[in-house]
Protein backbone atom coordinates (compact mmCIF):
# COMPACT_ATOMS: atom_id res chain seq x y z
CA UNK A 1 0.00 0.00 0.00
CA UNK A 2 1.16 3.30 -0.68
CA UNK A 3 0.40 4.89 2.79
CA UNK A 4 -0.07 3.08 6.04
CA UNK A 5 -3.38 3.14 7.47
CA UNK A 6 -3.99 2.54 11.30
CA UNK A 7 -6.65 1.43 13.26
CA UNK A 8 -6.26 4.12 16.32
CA UNK A 9 -9.51 3.34 18.42
CA UNK A 10 -12.71 1.49 18.94
CA UNK A 11 -15.52 0.81 21.04
CA UNK A 12 -18.44 -1.54 20.46
CA UNK A 13 -22.00 -1.54 22.55
CA UNK A 14 -22.92 -4.17 24.67
CA UNK A 15 -24.31 -6.75 22.33
CA UNK A 16 -28.22 -7.88 23.44
CA UNK A 17 -31.39 -9.15 22.47
CA UNK A 18 -33.73 -5.98 23.21
CA UNK A 19 -32.32 -2.78 23.89
CA UNK A 20 -34.98 -0.02 25.06
CA UNK A 21 -33.26 3.22 23.73
CA UNK A 22 -33.61 4.83 20.07
CA UNK A 23 -30.46 3.67 17.20
CA UNK A 24 -29.33 7.58 17.83
CA UNK A 25 -28.58 7.29 21.39
CA UNK A 26 -26.91 3.63 21.07
CA UNK A 27 -24.71 4.96 18.39
CA UNK A 28 -23.98 8.13 19.82
CA UNK A 29 -22.26 6.49 22.93
CA UNK A 30 -20.70 4.36 20.86
CA UNK A 31 -19.06 6.70 18.23
CA UNK A 32 -18.36 9.20 21.29
CA UNK A 33 -16.30 6.35 23.11
CA UNK A 34 -14.59 4.92 19.91
CA UNK A 35 -13.21 8.70 19.73
CA UNK A 36 -12.48 8.92 23.51
CA UNK A 37 -10.24 5.33 22.65
CA UNK A 38 -8.76 7.00 20.57
CA UNK A 39 -7.84 10.41 22.76
CA UNK A 40 -9.26 12.70 19.79
CA UNK A 41 -12.21 15.01 19.47
CA UNK A 42 -15.08 15.28 16.57
CA UNK A 43 -13.48 17.71 15.15
CA UNK A 44 -10.40 16.02 14.15
CA UNK A 45 -12.15 13.41 12.21
CA UNK A 46 -12.06 14.40 8.41
CA UNK A 47 -14.60 11.60 6.63
CA UNK A 48 -17.64 9.47 8.46
CA UNK A 49 -18.44 6.20 7.28
CA UNK A 50 -21.37 4.28 8.15
CA UNK A 51 -22.81 0.88 8.08
CA UNK A 52 -26.59 -0.14 8.26
CA UNK A 53 -29.34 -1.40 5.89
CA UNK A 54 -32.57 0.85 5.28
CA UNK A 55 -34.71 -2.49 5.78
CA UNK A 56 -33.08 -3.17 8.79
CA UNK A 57 -33.40 0.17 10.18
CA UNK A 58 -36.87 0.71 9.15
CA UNK A 59 -36.51 3.78 6.99
CA UNK A 60 -35.12 4.91 3.80
CA UNK A 61 -31.73 6.86 3.42
CA UNK A 62 -31.66 5.72 6.83
CA UNK A 63 -28.22 7.55 7.63
CA UNK A 64 -30.24 10.49 7.64
CA UNK A 65 -31.16 11.14 11.00
CA UNK A 66 -28.32 9.41 12.15
CA UNK A 67 -25.40 11.89 10.79
CA UNK A 68 -25.48 13.56 14.08
CA UNK A 69 -25.50 10.91 16.21
CA UNK A 70 -22.32 9.31 14.36
CA UNK A 71 -20.86 12.73 14.73
CA UNK A 72 -20.99 13.71 10.89
CA UNK A 73 -22.52 17.25 11.11
CA UNK A 74 -21.23 18.91 8.51
CA UNK A 75 -18.21 16.77 7.63
CA UNK A 76 -17.86 14.16 4.12
CA UNK A 77 -20.27 10.96 4.88
CA UNK A 78 -21.46 8.01 3.31
CA UNK A 79 -22.98 4.92 3.78
CA UNK A 80 -22.30 1.08 2.52
CA UNK A 81 -25.90 -0.77 2.35
CA UNK A 82 -24.04 -3.90 3.45
CA UNK A 83 -21.76 -5.26 6.89
CA UNK A 84 -18.95 -2.58 7.93
CA UNK A 85 -16.08 -4.60 6.80
CA UNK A 86 -17.85 -2.83 3.26
CA UNK A 87 -17.40 0.24 5.54
CA UNK A 88 -14.11 0.01 6.70
CA UNK A 89 -12.99 -0.48 2.94
CA UNK A 90 -14.57 2.71 1.72
CA UNK A 91 -12.83 4.91 4.62
CA UNK A 92 -9.52 2.95 3.81
CA UNK A 93 -9.94 3.58 0.50
CA UNK A 94 -10.33 7.15 1.50
CA UNK A 95 -7.53 7.53 3.36
CA UNK A 96 -5.03 5.64 0.75
CA UNK A 97 -6.43 8.71 -1.56
CA UNK A 98 -4.95 11.29 0.50
CA UNK A 99 -7.62 13.43 0.57
CA UNK A 100 -9.08 12.32 4.27
CA UNK A 101 -6.81 11.61 6.50
CA UNK A 102 -8.98 10.35 10.22
CA UNK A 103 -12.04 8.45 9.23
CA UNK A 104 -14.98 7.02 11.48
CA UNK A 105 -16.28 3.68 10.73
CA UNK A 106 -19.68 3.16 12.51
CA UNK A 107 -21.84 0.10 11.96
CA UNK A 108 -24.92 -1.26 13.47
CA UNK A 109 -28.39 -3.08 13.33
CA UNK A 110 -31.21 -3.06 16.23
CA UNK A 111 -32.53 -6.34 14.80
CA UNK A 112 -35.28 -6.32 17.80
CA UNK A 113 -36.75 -3.42 15.41
CA UNK A 114 -37.67 -6.02 12.91
CA UNK A 115 -36.87 -9.57 12.26
CA UNK A 116 -34.06 -10.00 9.87
CA UNK A 117 -35.27 -13.04 8.83
CA UNK A 118 -38.24 -11.49 7.64
CA UNK A 119 -36.30 -9.19 5.77
CA UNK A 120 -33.93 -11.48 4.24
CA UNK A 121 -36.51 -13.12 2.08
CA UNK A 122 -36.44 -10.11 0.00
CA UNK A 123 -32.92 -10.55 -1.36
CA UNK A 124 -34.03 -13.98 -3.20
CA UNK A 125 -34.61 -13.54 -6.57
CA UNK A 126 -38.84 -12.37 -7.16
CA UNK A 127 -39.35 -14.45 -10.68
CA UNK A 128 -38.62 -17.80 -8.90
CA UNK A 129 -37.30 -18.29 -5.87
CA UNK A 130 -39.44 -16.04 -4.22
CA UNK A 131 -42.88 -18.14 -5.58
CA UNK A 132 -41.51 -20.73 -3.43
CA UNK A 133 -42.88 -19.55 -0.20
CA UNK A 134 -40.69 -21.72 2.15
CA UNK A 135 -37.33 -20.95 0.41
CA UNK A 136 -35.38 -17.92 2.94
CA UNK A 137 -32.10 -17.37 4.20
CA UNK A 138 -31.68 -20.18 6.64
CA UNK A 139 -33.14 -22.77 4.37
CA UNK A 140 -30.85 -21.99 1.98
CA UNK A 141 -28.18 -22.49 4.41
CA UNK A 142 -29.77 -25.88 5.28
CA UNK A 143 -28.95 -26.80 1.84
CA UNK A 144 -25.61 -25.56 1.86
CA UNK A 145 -24.85 -27.20 5.03
CA UNK A 146 -26.58 -30.44 3.49
CA UNK A 147 -24.30 -30.16 0.15
CA UNK A 148 -21.11 -29.68 2.40
CA UNK A 149 -21.49 -32.34 5.01
CA UNK A 150 -22.29 -34.81 2.10
CA UNK A 151 -19.43 -34.35 -0.59
CA UNK A 152 -16.99 -34.33 2.14
CA UNK A 153 -18.78 -36.52 4.60
CA UNK A 154 -18.85 -33.86 7.59
CA UNK A 155 -20.48 -35.19 10.90
CA UNK A 156 -22.90 -33.30 12.40
CA UNK A 157 -20.75 -33.31 15.66
CA UNK A 158 -18.36 -31.61 13.88
CA UNK A 159 -20.92 -28.85 13.02
CA UNK A 160 -21.96 -28.52 16.46
CA UNK A 161 -18.55 -28.81 18.09
CA UNK A 162 -18.26 -25.09 16.34
CA UNK A 163 -21.42 -23.76 18.18
CA UNK A 164 -19.91 -25.32 21.95
CA UNK A 165 -16.64 -23.76 21.00
CA UNK A 166 -17.77 -20.11 20.41
CA UNK A 167 -20.26 -20.11 22.78
CA UNK A 168 -18.29 -20.94 25.44
CA UNK A 169 -15.74 -18.70 24.48
CA UNK A 170 -18.27 -16.13 24.53
CA UNK A 171 -18.52 -16.77 28.02
CA UNK A 172 -15.28 -15.06 28.44
CA UNK A 173 -16.34 -12.19 26.37
CA UNK A 174 -18.45 -9.52 28.73
CA UNK A 175 -20.28 -7.90 25.75
CA UNK A 176 -21.65 -11.01 24.01
CA UNK A 177 -24.95 -12.01 25.24
CA UNK A 178 -25.33 -16.09 24.49
CA UNK A 179 -23.21 -17.28 26.63
CA UNK A 180 -23.00 -21.22 27.41
CA UNK A 181 -20.14 -22.57 29.22
CA UNK A 182 -21.13 -25.95 29.67
CA UNK A 183 -22.73 -26.50 26.47
CA UNK A 184 -22.63 -30.08 25.16
CA UNK A 185 -22.64 -31.47 21.59
CA UNK A 186 -25.67 -33.13 22.32
CA UNK A 187 -27.19 -30.44 23.30
CA UNK A 188 -26.71 -28.30 20.05
CA UNK A 189 -27.82 -31.56 18.56
CA UNK A 190 -31.44 -32.01 20.31
CA UNK A 191 -31.90 -27.94 20.20
CA UNK A 192 -35.03 -27.23 18.07
CA UNK A 193 -34.84 -27.97 14.64
CA UNK A 194 -34.83 -24.95 12.06
CA UNK A 195 -34.32 -26.51 8.68
CA UNK A 196 -32.58 -29.58 8.83
CA UNK A 197 -29.54 -30.11 9.51
CA UNK A 198 -29.64 -26.44 10.88
CA UNK A 199 -30.89 -26.20 14.67
CA UNK A 200 -31.32 -23.27 16.72
CA UNK A 201 -27.84 -23.47 18.43
CA UNK A 202 -26.42 -23.75 15.11
CA UNK A 203 -27.61 -19.79 14.10
CA UNK A 204 -27.10 -16.59 15.95
CA UNK A 205 -28.99 -15.18 18.45
CA UNK A 206 -31.22 -11.75 17.61
CA UNK A 207 -28.82 -9.10 18.16
CA UNK A 208 -29.10 -5.45 18.73
CA UNK A 209 -25.46 -3.80 18.50
CA UNK A 210 -23.33 -0.78 17.63
CA UNK A 211 -19.66 -0.82 16.67
CA UNK A 212 -16.86 1.94 15.98
CA UNK A 213 -13.84 2.33 14.96
CA UNK A 214 -11.44 5.51 13.72
CA UNK A 215 -9.01 4.64 11.24
CA UNK A 216 -5.96 7.47 10.73
CA UNK A 217 -3.08 7.74 8.11
CA UNK A 218 0.13 6.66 9.11
CA UNK A 219 1.61 10.44 9.83
CA UNK A 220 -1.95 11.01 12.03
CA UNK A 221 -1.84 7.58 13.51
CA UNK A 222 1.49 7.82 15.47
CA UNK A 223 0.31 11.48 16.52
CA UNK A 224 -2.52 9.90 18.06
CA UNK A 225 -0.97 6.82 19.27
CA UNK A 226 1.50 4.29 20.44
CA UNK A 227 -0.07 1.31 20.00
CA UNK A 228 -1.32 1.67 16.26
CA UNK A 229 -2.86 -1.60 14.82
CA UNK A 230 -1.74 -1.55 10.83
CA UNK A 231 -4.31 -2.53 7.64
CA UNK A 232 -1.47 -4.56 6.68
CA UNK A 233 -3.83 -6.43 3.67
CA UNK A 234 -7.43 -6.40 2.52
CA UNK A 235 -9.46 -8.13 0.13
CA UNK A 236 -12.80 -8.41 -1.13
CA UNK A 237 -15.02 -9.99 -3.66
CA UNK A 238 -18.45 -11.11 -4.28
CA UNK A 239 -20.31 -14.40 -5.66
CA UNK A 240 -22.68 -15.45 -8.08
CA UNK A 241 -26.35 -15.83 -6.79
CA UNK A 242 -27.54 -18.59 -4.77
CA UNK A 243 -28.59 -21.04 -7.29
CA UNK A 244 -25.31 -20.85 -10.25
CA UNK A 245 -23.34 -20.88 -6.99
CA UNK A 246 -21.12 -23.78 -6.21
CA UNK A 247 -22.19 -23.73 -2.45
CA UNK A 248 -19.51 -26.45 -1.08
CA UNK A 249 -17.21 -24.01 -0.79
CA UNK A 250 -16.86 -20.55 -0.50
CA UNK A 251 -15.16 -19.51 -3.68
CA UNK A 252 -15.29 -15.49 -3.28
CA UNK A 253 -13.80 -15.75 0.19
CA UNK A 254 -10.47 -17.71 -1.24
CA UNK A 255 -10.20 -14.73 -3.79
CA UNK A 256 -10.68 -12.25 -0.72
CA UNK A 257 -7.58 -13.94 1.32
CA UNK A 258 -5.94 -14.35 -1.53
CA UNK A 259 -5.70 -11.10 -2.10
CA UNK A 260 -5.52 -9.85 1.42
CA UNK A 261 -2.51 -12.16 1.96
CA UNK A 262 -0.93 -11.18 -1.08
CA UNK A 263 -1.03 -7.70 0.52
CA UNK A 264 0.15 -8.33 3.41
CA UNK A 265 3.32 -10.96 2.02
CA UNK A 266 1.94 -14.11 3.52
CA UNK A 267 2.58 -16.97 2.38
CA UNK A 268 1.32 -19.62 5.36
CA UNK A 269 -1.74 -18.11 7.05
CA UNK A 270 -1.52 -20.96 9.63
CA UNK A 271 2.11 -20.18 10.93
CA UNK A 272 2.24 -16.42 10.11
CA UNK A 273 -1.42 -15.24 11.34
CA UNK A 274 -2.00 -15.73 15.13
CA UNK A 275 -6.13 -15.52 15.52
CA UNK A 276 -8.91 -15.53 13.33
CA UNK A 277 -11.90 -13.24 14.14
CA UNK A 278 -14.40 -14.57 11.22
CA UNK A 279 -18.77 -13.87 10.93
CA UNK A 280 -19.71 -17.27 10.75
CA UNK A 281 -23.29 -16.77 10.54
CA UNK A 282 -24.00 -20.49 10.59
CA UNK A 283 -22.28 -22.60 12.83
CA UNK A 284 -20.82 -25.30 9.74
CA UNK A 285 -19.58 -21.79 7.83
CA UNK A 286 -16.68 -21.82 10.07
CA UNK A 287 -15.78 -24.94 8.49
CA UNK A 288 -16.51 -23.45 5.76
CA UNK A 289 -14.57 -19.98 6.17
CA UNK A 290 -11.58 -22.32 7.42
CA UNK A 291 -10.90 -23.72 4.31
CA UNK A 292 -11.30 -20.30 2.21
CA UNK A 293 -9.25 -18.98 4.34
CA UNK A 294 -6.53 -21.60 3.40
CA UNK A 295 -6.29 -23.09 7.09
CA UNK A 296 -7.25 -26.36 5.75
CA UNK A 297 -7.64 -28.12 2.43
CA UNK A 298 -10.67 -28.49 0.39
CA UNK A 299 -13.68 -30.71 2.83
CA UNK A 300 -11.44 -31.17 6.11
CA UNK A 301 -12.00 -27.80 8.15
CA UNK A 302 -14.27 -30.79 10.49
CA UNK A 303 -10.41 -32.04 11.29
CA UNK A 304 -9.22 -28.20 12.46
CA UNK A 305 -12.53 -28.56 15.42
CA UNK A 306 -12.14 -31.81 15.90
CA UNK A 307 -8.60 -31.53 17.04
CA UNK A 308 -8.68 -28.61 19.02
CA UNK A 309 -6.57 -26.34 16.57
CA UNK A 310 -9.30 -23.71 16.77
CA UNK A 311 -9.79 -23.32 20.33
CA UNK A 312 -8.59 -20.70 22.45
CA UNK A 313 -5.27 -22.37 23.06
CA UNK A 314 -5.01 -23.95 19.67
CA UNK A 315 -2.75 -23.53 17.27
CA UNK A 316 -4.83 -21.18 15.27
CA UNK A 317 -8.02 -19.71 17.72
CA UNK A 318 -10.65 -18.94 15.57
CA UNK A 319 -13.28 -16.31 17.49
CA UNK A 320 -11.86 -15.95 20.78
CA UNK A 321 -15.05 -13.47 21.21
CA UNK A 322 -17.46 -15.86 20.49
CA UNK A 323 -17.85 -14.93 17.32
CA UNK A 324 -21.59 -14.18 15.20
CA UNK A 325 -23.05 -17.71 17.49
CA UNK A 326 -22.40 -15.48 19.59
CA UNK A 327 -23.86 -12.12 19.08
CA UNK A 328 -25.12 -10.96 15.23
CA UNK A 329 -25.87 -7.42 14.79
CA UNK A 330 -25.81 -8.13 11.16
CA UNK A 331 -24.39 -4.89 9.47
CA UNK A 332 -22.04 -4.42 12.59
CA UNK A 333 -21.31 -8.01 12.83
CA UNK A 334 -18.02 -8.11 10.63
CA UNK A 335 -16.48 -4.99 11.66
CA UNK A 336 -17.39 -6.07 15.44
CA UNK A 337 -14.35 -9.04 13.94
CA UNK A 338 -12.21 -6.22 13.12
CA UNK A 339 -12.63 -4.34 16.71
CA UNK A 340 -11.92 -8.00 17.98
CA UNK A 341 -8.59 -8.54 16.06
CA UNK A 342 -7.60 -5.37 16.88
CA UNK A 343 -7.68 -6.20 21.01
CA UNK A 344 -6.04 -8.97 20.16
CA UNK A 345 -2.74 -7.59 18.87
CA UNK A 346 -3.02 -4.43 21.49
CA UNK A 347 -3.22 -6.86 24.60
CA UNK A 348 -6.89 -5.67 25.06
CA UNK A 349 -9.32 -9.09 24.79
CA UNK A 350 -8.91 -9.07 28.74
CA UNK A 351 -10.47 -12.45 29.61
CA UNK A 352 -10.16 -14.03 26.04
CA UNK A 353 -6.70 -12.57 24.69
CA UNK A 354 -4.52 -14.67 23.03
CA UNK A 355 -1.01 -14.59 24.01
CA UNK A 356 1.60 -13.40 21.97
CA UNK A 357 -0.77 -11.70 18.93
CA UNK A 358 1.35 -9.84 16.29
CA UNK A 359 -1.20 -10.74 13.30
CA UNK A 360 -4.76 -11.21 13.48
CA UNK A 361 -7.14 -11.86 10.52
CA UNK A 362 -10.95 -10.62 10.75
CA UNK A 363 -13.50 -11.55 8.28
CA UNK A 364 -16.62 -9.78 7.75
CA UNK A 365 -19.86 -11.41 5.16
CA UNK A 366 -23.23 -10.51 3.32
CA UNK A 367 -25.78 -11.82 1.59
CA UNK A 368 -27.32 -15.21 1.27
CA UNK A 369 -24.74 -18.11 2.03
CA UNK A 370 -21.72 -15.68 2.34
CA UNK A 371 -22.26 -14.70 -1.33
CA UNK A 372 -19.86 -11.53 -0.82
CA UNK A 373 -16.46 -11.40 2.11
CA UNK A 374 -13.90 -9.17 3.12
CA UNK A 375 -11.05 -10.10 4.80
CA UNK A 376 -8.46 -7.94 6.55
CA UNK A 377 -5.46 -8.88 7.86
CA UNK A 378 -4.02 -6.66 10.71
CA UNK A 379 -1.07 -5.99 12.67
CA UNK A 380 1.11 -4.65 15.03
CA UNK A 381 4.43 -2.34 15.38
CA UNK A 382 6.65 -5.12 15.36
CA UNK B 1 -30.69 1.11 -31.88
CA UNK B 2 -34.61 2.91 -31.58
CA UNK B 3 -36.99 1.13 -29.50
CA UNK B 4 -39.94 0.82 -32.00
CA UNK B 5 -43.15 1.37 -30.32
CA UNK B 6 -45.04 -1.26 -33.04
CA UNK B 7 -42.29 -3.93 -32.10
CA UNK B 8 -43.57 -3.76 -28.23
CA UNK B 9 -44.74 -6.75 -27.08
CA UNK B 10 -46.01 -7.02 -23.33
CA UNK B 11 -43.17 -8.31 -20.77
CA UNK B 12 -44.23 -11.59 -18.88
CA UNK B 13 -44.30 -10.34 -14.97
CA UNK B 14 -45.44 -12.05 -11.83
CA UNK B 15 -47.21 -10.58 -8.96
CA UNK B 16 -45.05 -9.55 -5.97
CA UNK B 17 -45.72 -8.21 -2.39
CA UNK B 18 -43.35 -6.88 0.25
CA UNK B 19 -45.11 -7.82 3.44
CA UNK B 20 -41.92 -6.96 5.71
CA UNK B 21 -44.62 -6.90 9.06
CA UNK B 22 -44.29 -4.01 11.81
CA UNK B 23 -41.30 -2.53 13.04
CA UNK B 24 -40.70 -1.66 16.43
CA UNK B 25 -38.82 1.86 16.51
CA UNK B 26 -37.60 2.35 19.97
CA UNK B 27 -38.56 5.92 21.60
CA UNK B 28 -36.25 7.50 24.31
CA UNK B 29 -37.41 10.12 26.45
CA UNK B 30 -37.72 12.81 24.42
CA UNK B 31 -40.96 12.32 23.10
CA UNK B 32 -42.53 11.24 26.27
CA UNK B 33 -41.41 14.64 28.05
CA UNK B 34 -42.75 16.58 24.74
CA UNK B 35 -46.25 15.29 24.85
CA UNK B 36 -45.90 16.07 28.71
CA UNK B 37 -45.88 19.35 28.35
CA UNK B 38 -48.25 19.57 26.06
CA UNK B 39 -50.78 18.53 28.21
CA UNK B 40 -49.89 21.45 30.90
CA UNK B 41 -50.16 23.60 27.37
CA UNK B 42 -46.13 23.89 27.56
CA UNK B 43 -43.43 23.95 24.65
CA UNK B 44 -41.11 22.14 25.84
CA UNK B 45 -37.19 21.95 24.08
CA UNK B 46 -33.80 20.89 24.58
CA UNK B 47 -30.85 23.04 25.35
CA UNK B 48 -27.56 21.94 23.93
CA UNK B 49 -25.19 22.85 26.71
CA UNK B 50 -22.57 23.24 24.35
CA UNK B 51 -23.66 25.90 21.99
CA UNK B 52 -26.90 27.00 23.84
CA UNK B 53 -29.25 26.16 20.95
CA UNK B 54 -32.90 25.27 21.74
CA UNK B 55 -34.49 22.94 19.85
CA UNK B 56 -38.07 22.45 19.70
CA UNK B 57 -39.40 19.27 19.27
CA UNK B 58 -36.41 18.24 21.96
CA UNK B 59 -33.68 16.09 20.17
CA UNK B 60 -31.49 14.18 22.67
CA UNK B 61 -28.16 15.02 20.90
CA UNK B 62 -26.54 18.12 19.67
CA UNK B 63 -24.87 17.12 16.40
CA UNK B 64 -22.72 20.39 16.58
CA UNK B 65 -21.16 19.91 19.40
CA UNK B 66 -21.66 16.04 19.48
CA UNK B 67 -23.11 16.49 22.53
CA UNK B 68 -26.19 14.97 24.78
CA UNK B 69 -29.05 17.61 25.42
CA UNK B 70 -29.93 16.53 28.85
CA UNK B 71 -31.60 19.87 29.53
CA UNK B 72 -35.22 20.88 29.09
CA UNK B 73 -36.17 24.51 28.76
CA UNK B 74 -40.02 25.59 27.91
CA UNK B 75 -40.50 28.29 24.91
CA UNK B 76 -42.77 30.64 24.45
CA UNK B 77 -46.11 30.13 22.98
CA UNK B 78 -45.43 33.00 20.31
CA UNK B 79 -43.82 32.83 17.47
CA UNK B 80 -42.49 33.87 14.11
CA UNK B 81 -43.00 31.81 10.60
CA UNK B 82 -40.16 31.75 8.85
CA UNK B 83 -41.87 29.26 5.80
CA UNK B 84 -44.69 28.51 4.49
CA UNK B 85 -46.78 26.25 1.78
CA UNK B 86 -50.13 26.95 0.04
CA UNK B 87 -51.61 23.43 -0.50
CA UNK B 88 -53.73 22.34 -3.22
CA UNK B 89 -57.72 22.27 -2.84
CA UNK B 90 -58.48 19.37 -0.38
CA UNK B 91 -60.26 16.30 -2.25
CA UNK B 92 -62.13 13.49 -0.36
CA UNK B 93 -60.55 10.40 -0.64
CA UNK B 94 -56.67 12.14 -1.78
CA UNK B 95 -55.23 12.40 1.48
CA UNK B 96 -54.78 10.67 5.06
CA UNK B 97 -54.39 12.37 8.83
CA UNK B 98 -53.28 9.30 11.21
CA UNK B 99 -55.24 6.81 9.26
CA UNK B 100 -58.55 8.57 8.16
CA UNK B 101 -59.96 10.68 5.69
CA UNK B 102 -60.03 14.35 6.63
CA UNK B 103 -62.44 15.56 4.55
CA UNK B 104 -64.67 12.03 5.15
CA UNK B 105 -64.37 12.87 8.68
CA UNK B 106 -65.35 16.53 8.76
CA UNK B 107 -61.83 17.87 10.26
CA UNK B 108 -61.60 19.61 6.91
CA UNK B 109 -64.01 20.84 4.18
CA UNK B 110 -63.73 19.53 0.40
CA UNK B 111 -61.65 22.37 -1.21
CA UNK B 112 -60.56 23.50 1.52
CA UNK B 113 -56.93 25.17 1.18
CA UNK B 114 -54.68 24.67 4.31
CA UNK B 115 -51.27 26.61 4.88
CA UNK B 116 -48.84 24.44 6.47
CA UNK B 117 -45.77 26.46 8.36
CA UNK B 118 -42.44 26.70 9.71
CA UNK B 119 -42.57 28.64 13.01
CA UNK B 120 -40.00 29.51 15.39
CA UNK B 121 -41.20 29.92 18.96
CA UNK B 122 -39.78 32.60 20.98
CA UNK B 123 -36.82 31.20 22.81
CA UNK B 124 -36.07 28.12 20.50
CA UNK B 125 -33.67 28.32 18.03
CA UNK B 126 -34.92 25.67 15.29
CA UNK B 127 -38.86 25.08 13.61
CA UNK B 128 -41.73 23.30 14.14
CA UNK B 129 -44.03 21.64 11.74
CA UNK B 130 -47.45 23.03 11.59
CA UNK B 131 -50.63 24.52 10.44
CA UNK B 132 -51.73 27.94 10.74
CA UNK B 133 -55.18 28.24 11.64
CA UNK B 134 -57.89 31.21 11.68
CA UNK B 135 -55.97 33.03 8.85
CA UNK B 136 -55.89 32.48 4.86
CA UNK B 137 -52.97 32.33 2.04
CA UNK B 138 -53.52 35.58 1.41
CA UNK B 139 -52.86 37.12 4.45
CA UNK B 140 -50.11 34.31 5.46
CA UNK B 141 -46.24 35.77 5.06
CA UNK B 142 -43.00 35.11 6.00
CA UNK B 143 -42.23 37.44 9.77
CA UNK B 144 -46.01 36.47 10.17
CA UNK B 145 -46.20 36.47 14.41
CA UNK B 146 -48.70 33.50 15.44
CA UNK B 147 -49.09 32.01 18.90
CA UNK B 148 -49.93 28.49 19.45
CA UNK B 149 -53.28 27.12 19.51
CA UNK B 150 -54.02 23.87 21.99
CA UNK B 151 -56.72 21.63 21.92
CA UNK B 152 -59.49 22.73 25.09
CA UNK B 153 -58.70 19.94 27.11
CA UNK B 154 -55.01 18.36 26.44
CA UNK B 155 -54.59 14.52 27.26
CA UNK B 156 -50.69 14.61 26.51
CA UNK B 157 -51.01 13.96 22.85
CA UNK B 158 -49.05 15.13 19.86
CA UNK B 159 -51.98 16.53 18.35
CA UNK B 160 -52.99 18.89 21.67
CA UNK B 161 -51.10 21.10 19.46
CA UNK B 162 -53.33 22.25 17.08
CA UNK B 163 -51.38 24.52 15.33
CA UNK B 164 -50.90 28.34 15.07
CA UNK B 165 -53.03 31.62 14.83
CA UNK B 166 -52.27 35.18 13.43
CA UNK B 167 -51.16 36.84 17.32
CA UNK B 168 -52.75 40.44 17.79
CA UNK B 169 -50.11 42.03 19.16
Amino acid sequence: MQRRVAIVGYAQSEYQEDVPRTREDQVFDVVKAALRHAGILREEVDSVVTASSDFLDGRTISNVFLSMAVGAYQKDESKVEEDGTGALLYGLMRILAGTHDVVTVEAHTLASTINPHQILFYALDPLFDRQVGLMNDIAASAIQARMYMKKYSVPEEAVAMVSVKNLANAALNPLTHRKMPDLTVEEVLNSKIYYDPIRELMIPPITDGVCALILASEEKAREITDNPVWIEGVGTCVDSYLRERNLTQLESLQKAAAQAYEMAGIKDPYREIDVFEVSERFAHEELMISEALGLAREGRGQVLIEKGLTGLDGEIPINPSGGALSADPICATGLTRVIEAAKQIRGEADSHQILGVTRALAHGQFGICAQKNTVFVLGGDR
Amino acid sequence: MAYLKDQRRETMMVEGSWNIGAYRYKGSTQLQEYVDGLKEKKLIGSLCPGCGKVIVQPRNICGRCHRRMDKRMVVSHKGTITCFVISPPIEKGKYKIIGMDPVEAGIIQEGAILVPVFVRFDGADSNINTILLNSSPEQVHIGMRVKAVFVENPEGKLSDLEGVEPLKE
